[in-house]
């Protein structure tokens, strides 16, 4: 099962910067009373850095979380917030990026965090899930940047 | 004289850079980071901590290591390299090439594939970044 925190992209700088947001609903089951889980909320950054580093280095490539170097979660976010996602690039290599992400609810930040994003070479990219894979070509295709059409054939994992 | 103590230096803070790099990557303090540390047996390193490690040493040195340069891996995916478990001539010659600040001395004597980790202390890391900044 696969969950995209990432409700709308507002911002993307190539190789440096993103910024994303997530609109948290009370209808979602996984909200604790009100509360947004920090774990999510880490989630979504590590989303942001990720469609960043992708789209930036290899946008036919899988990425997948090295490790998470920094966490902090100062306040809660809760149903009806809209979570600002702001991540860059720090530091950029062919296998990897070392992202750092700060998620705010106006002026209050909820979380930051820092973070390795590897990029895995081609032998080892399985296709992505049609929804995914789908997204990842039309949020390409907005920023300009071309990506390899994927064969439909291809199934999930 | 004097150049010779900027060297040695020079050297010591290579050695501390070094220390100070593999502890933020590995989450160890730096007293536990010694010259003949072995990074995966002695400090537990795991294989995504040598990505970490080359993310830490080239900002802190401000060099840029390419893919595969300072823990090669392709090399002992060759069947000329190595067989049934062990680095033939050929792969310890290929070894000398890539890696000429290791000391494999200690290695070839007897030279199984999974003994190559001991290889990787972080005094090589240490020469590593001596062969490269002299570069």
């Amino acid at each position: 099962m696969r969950y995209v925190l990432i409700d709308k992209l507002l911002e993307f700088r190539k190789g440096d910067f993103a910024r994303a947001v997530k609109c948290v609903t009370r209808g979602e089951p996984v909200l604790d009373g009100d509360r947004y889980p920090a774990p999510l909320v880490l989630e979504a950054l590590l989303q942001t850095g990720g469609t960043l580093a992708r789209i930036s280095l290899g946008p036919e490539r899988r990425t997948v979380l090295g490790k998470v170097t920094k966490a902090s979660f100062p306040a809660f976010a809760y149903a009806g917030d809209v979570i600002d996602l702001e991540v860059e690039l720090v530091q950029s290599r062919p296998d990897g990026t070392m992202c750092s992400g700060t998620a705010s609810v106006g002026d209050t930040v909820v979380g930051r965090a820092e973070f390795m994003i590897v990029i895995l070479p081609p032998e080892m990219s399985p296709p992505l899930s049609p929804e995914i894979d789908a997204w990842r070509r039309n949020l390409a295709r907005a920023l300009g940047i071309p990506v390899t059409e994927s064969d439909p054939t291809e199934s999930d994992q | 004289m004097a150049e010779q103590m900027d060297e040695q230096m020079d050297e010591q803070e290579i050695i501390s850079k070094v220390k100070s790099c593999v502890a933020t990557a590995l989450g160890r303090d730096e007293h536990e980071v010694e010259l003949e540390s072995v990074l995966s047996t002695d400090l537990e390193a795991e294989s995504i901590d040598y990505l970490d490690i080359t993310f830490q040493l080239e900002k802190s040195f401000k060099i840029t290591i390419a893919k595969d340069e300072l823990f090669p891996q392709k090399i002992f995916q060759d069947a000329k390299l190595v067989q049934d478990g062990v680095v033939t001539p050929a792969g310890l010659e290929e070894l000398r090439v890539r890696m000429p600040y290791a000391n494999l001395d200690e290695f070839q004597s007897n030279p199984r594939l999974a003994n190559i980790q001991d290889l990787f202390t972080v005094g090589l890391l240490v020469n590593y970044v001596k062969a490269k900044l002299a570069a």
